[in-house]
C-alpha cells in the first residue's frame, strides 16, 4: 500500500511529539548499528542471511506493506468518500493467505535449491531466462524510483511537520536517516528496524481507534450522526461507483501477490515449515493496524457532521487534526513516529531491491556477474536514494503521478510471470516476457497520456486494473500458443519446487 | 483435473475483467453488467490463484476444498447482497454499528475470511502444503544438482 502523501501536514512541532520523534529516531539508529556489525556478506545484505523468524518476517511483512498512506492519505480518503476507500484494504483478510498458498512456500523453497536474493531471480530461474530477470527487474527499478520518490516526499513532509525544518531539509534528513541504516546493515538493518516500526505503528493505530469510539459514542454513535447528514456516505461504495471500488479490490487484492518488497521477503525465513502460521501472524498485524485508517476517516466525518469540527481544509489533514484534538499529545507523537515509521520501512524495503535489481539483475541479465556485490549493493542503494530524493525535491504532480503508477507496475508486470508461472507448468518464457512487456508498456501508455491530458479513462476505469488483466491474458494466451516450444522446459530442481 | 479446472476458470474470469473494463472504455461508463462481470471475475480469479498454488501435482486441494468454497461464496453473495439491497437511509437499522451494506462489505467481507483462511491454511500446512518429507526432498535435489 504504497500510495503516498503529497500535501503539506499541519504544523506539528510541539515539544512532546519532537521528544517522542527523537526517541524513536534514536531507537532506529540503534538498531542500525546493532544490524551492522552483522552484515558480512551479499546474502545477510539482500536476505537477512537467510537467518529470520516467523514473527519477524510477519511484523517486517507488514510495516513494509503500509506505507504512510495508511495513516494519513487513506483516513483522508475514508473522510472524503467514504466507505468506498475501505476498498484498497478490505482484500487484507484474503491476500496474505493467498500470498502463503501461492507464494511463500515455492519462494523459499527456490531459495533451498538455488542462491536466491532477487524476485527476477525467481523469474530468471523458473524460465531459463535472462530477459525475464532482465526485463521484470527494468519494471521493478523504474516503480522503485517512483514510490520512493512519493514516500521520500512524505517522509519529508512528516520531518517538516514534526521539526518545523522545512521541506527540503525534511526530504534530505528522512533520506540520510533511511540510508544511514539500509547502507550499512542492508535488509538486515531493515528487518529488524521493521519489526520495532511495525509493532509501534500496531499499537498506535490500537490506542488510536479506542479514541475513535470515544469520540463519536461508538461505533453505533458515529454512524447515525453520519447517516443523519449524509447517508450515501456509508453506502458500499461511498461517493464511488462501484466499478471504482470493485476495482480498488482488483487491484489490490491480486496486485498484492506482486509487490517484490514483500514477496522477497519469503527468502529470508530460517525454517521454511515455520510458514504454517504466516497467514494468521501477517493478516491480523495487518488488520489491527489499519484500523486507524477506517476510524479515524468516520470519526472525523461525523465530528464535522455533528457540527463538532469544522469541515477540513484538505481530507488529509484528517488524522493530524483528531490527533491533536482528541488524544492526548504522547500518543499523537507515537502516531507520527509511526507515519515516520511506515515510510521509513517501506522506503528501505525499496532501497534493497532497487539496489540488487541495479547491481544483481540487470547485470545477469546483460550476462555479467558484479564482483563484490555487497560494495555495489552499498553504492547502488545511495544511488537510488539520491536520485529518489531528488526527484521528491522536484515535487509536483510529477512525483504524485510516479508514484500511482508503482503499485500498478508492480502487479501488471510480475503477477502473472510470478503468481501463476510458479504454479502452473504450462507457462512459457515467451508468455512470461510478453507479460512483462505488456504490463510495462500499458501502464506507462495509459499513465502518461492521462498525466499529459491526452487521454484520461473514464470514472471507475483503473489503469492498473486494465494492466493487470492486459498481462494476464497475455500471459495465459501466448504460454498456450508456444507450449510446445524450448522456451516451455523447466529445470529438474525448479520443478520439484512446482510440485511440492 | 483440480487444476486444469482452475487454469480454465482464471481464463474466463479474467475475460470477464477485460469486458468490464472494455466496455466501460468503450461506452464512457460502466453498464451495468460491467460491475457484475468485474465482481464475479475477480472472486473467481482469486479462487482459481489459489487453487492452483495449493493444488499439488497429481492431486486437488483435499480438505481445502471447503474454505475455498466458503470464501468464494463469502464474496459472491456479500458483493452480490450489497449490489441489490436497498440504499441507505437516515432511518436505517444498524448491524453491529453500521448500515446493512457496509456491515456485510467490513465484516463480511472484510473480517470473515480472517477467521477462515489463515487458521485452514495452518491447520492443513502438514498434510497438503509442506511437511519435514517434501523439505528433505527439496534440500537433496540442491545436493544433487
Amino acid at each position: 500500500m504504497a500510495l503516498a502523501q503529497t500535501s503539506a501536514l499541519p504544523p506539528l512541532a510541539q515539544p512532546i511529539i519532537s521528544a517522542v520523534a527523537i526517541a524513536y529516531f534514536a531507537i532506529v539508529a540503534a538498531i542500525g548499528v546493532w544490524a551492522t556489525r552483522r552484515t558480512r556478506t551479499a546474502s545477510d545484505f539482500f536476505i537477512a542471511g537467510q537467518g529470520i523468524g516467523l514473527w519477524t518476517l510477519a511484523i517486517a511483512s507488514m510495516a513494509a506493506t503500509l506505507s504512510g498512506f495508511a495513516f494519513i492519505g487513506g483516513p483522508g480518503l475514508v473522510y472524503s468518500v467514504g466507505i468506498g476507500a475501505v476498498f484498497i484494504i478490505l482484500p487484507v483478510s484474503l491476500t496474505n493467505s493467498m500470498g502463503a498458498w501461492v507464494l511463500a512456500k515455492r519462494m523459499r523453497l527456490l531459495a533451498e535449491v538455488r542462491d536466491m536474493i532477487t524476485v527476477p531471480d525467481a523469474i530468471g530461474a523458473r524460465y531459463r531466462s535472462p530477459l525475464a530477470q532482465g526485463l521484470s527487474a527494468v519494471a521493478i527499478l523504474i516503480a522503485v524510483i517512483g514510490y520512493m520518490a512519493t514516500n521520500v516526499l512524505a517522509l519529508g513532509l512528516v520531518i517538516d511537520a514534526i521539526f518545523g525544518v522545512g521541506l527540503v531539509w525534511g526530504i534530505w534528513i528522512g533520506t540520510v536517516i533511511t540510508l544511514a541504516y539500509s547502507v550499512a546493515g542492508g535488509i538486515l538493518a531493515g528487518v529488524y528496524t521493521d519489526v520495532f516500526q511495525g509493532s509501534l505503528m500496531a499499537l498506535a493505530s490500537v490506542l488510536v481507534f479506542v479514541y475513535v469510539l470515544e469520540s463519536g459514542d461508538g461505533l453505533s454513535g458515529i454512524s447515525r450522526t453520519i447517516l443523519g447528514a449524509d447517508p450515501g456516505f456509508l453506502g458500499p461504495w461511498g461517493k464511488l461507483t462501484p466499478l471504482a471500488a470493485l476495482s480498488f479490490f482488483f487491484v489490490f487484492g491480486l496486485g498484492s501477490l506482486g509487490q517484490p518488497h514483500v514477496v522477497h521477503k519469503f527468502y529470508m525465513l530460517r525454517d521454511p515449515r515455520r510458514l504454517k502460521w504466516y497467514p494468521l501472524v501477517m493478516t491480523t498485524a495487518l488488520f489491527v493496524t489499519l484500523l486507524l485508517y477506517v476510524g479515524v476517516g468516520l470519526a472525523v466525518k461525523a465530528l464535522v457532521a455533528g457540527g463538532a469540527m469544522p469541515a477540513l481544509e484538505r481530507p488529509d489533514d484528517a488524522t493530524p487534526v483528531f490527533l491533536l484534538r482528541f488524544t492526548p499529545l504522547l500518543l499523537a507523537g507515537l502516531v507520527f513516529s509511526g507515519v515516520a515509521a511506515a515510510i521509513m520501512s517501506t522506503v528501505n524495503s525499496f532501497m534493497s531491491i532497487g539496489a540488487a535489481a541495479l547491481m544483481h539483475d540487470i547485470p545477469v541479465a546483460l550476462g555479467r556477474r558484479v564482483g563484490n556485490e555487497l560494495f555495489w549493493g552499498r553504492i547502488s542503494t545511495v544511488a537510488i536514494s539520491v536520485v529518489a530524493a531528488l526527484v521528491a525535491q522536484a515535487s509536483g504532480t510529477l512525483v504524485a503521478f510516479l508514484g500511482i503508477f508503482g503499485w500498478g507496475l508492480f502487479a501488471s508486470t510480475l503477477v502473472p510471470a510470478l503468481a501463476i508461472g510458479l504454479n502452473w507448468q504450462g507457462a512459457t518464457r515467451a508468455g512470461a516476457v510478453s507479460s512483462i512487456a505488456t504490463g510495462l508498456v500499458v501502464t506507462l501508455v495509459f499513465e502518461t497520456l492521462g498525466y499529459l491530458k491526452v487521454y484520461t479513462v473514464p470514472a471507475g476505469v483503473s489503469i492498473a486494473g486494465v494492466s493487470l488483466v492486459a498481462s494476464l491474458l497475455v500471459f495465459l494466451g501466448v504460454s498456450w500458443l508456444t507450449r510446445d516450444g524450448d522456451g516451455s522446459v523447466i529445470d529438474p530442481d525448479i520443478k520439484l519446487v512446482m510440485e511440492i | 483435473m483440480t487444476r486444469s479446472i482452475a487454469l480454465g476458470a482464471l481464463v474466463l474470469s479474467s475475460l470477464a475483467v477485460a469486458a468490464a473494463y472494455v466496455a466501460a472504455i468503450v461506452s464512457g461508463s460502466a453498464p451495468p453488467w460491467a460491475v457484475w462481470a468485474l465482481m464475479i471475475g475477480t472472486s473467481t480469479i482469486m479462487l482459481a490463484i489459489m487453487v492452483l498454488g495449493a493444488g499439488r501435482s497429481g492431486s486437488g486441494v483435499g480438505k481445502l476444498a471447503v474454505p475455498f468454497g466458503a470464501m468464494f461464496a463469502v464474496l459472491l453473495v456479500g458483493f452480490g447482497a450489497v449490489l441489490v439491497m436497498p440504499d441507505e437511509s437516515a432511518t436505517s437499522a444498524l448491524w453491529f454499528g453500521l448500515p446493512p451494506r457496509a456491515a456485510v462489505v467490513l465484516y463480511g467481507i472484510g473480517v470473515l475470511p480472517l477467521f477462515v483462511l489463515p487458521i485452514a491454511y495452518a491447520l492443513t500446512f502438514d498434510s497438503l502444503t509442506l511437511s519435514e518429507e517434501d523439505l528433505e526432498r527439496v534440500r537433496a535435489a540442491r545436493r544433487k544438482p
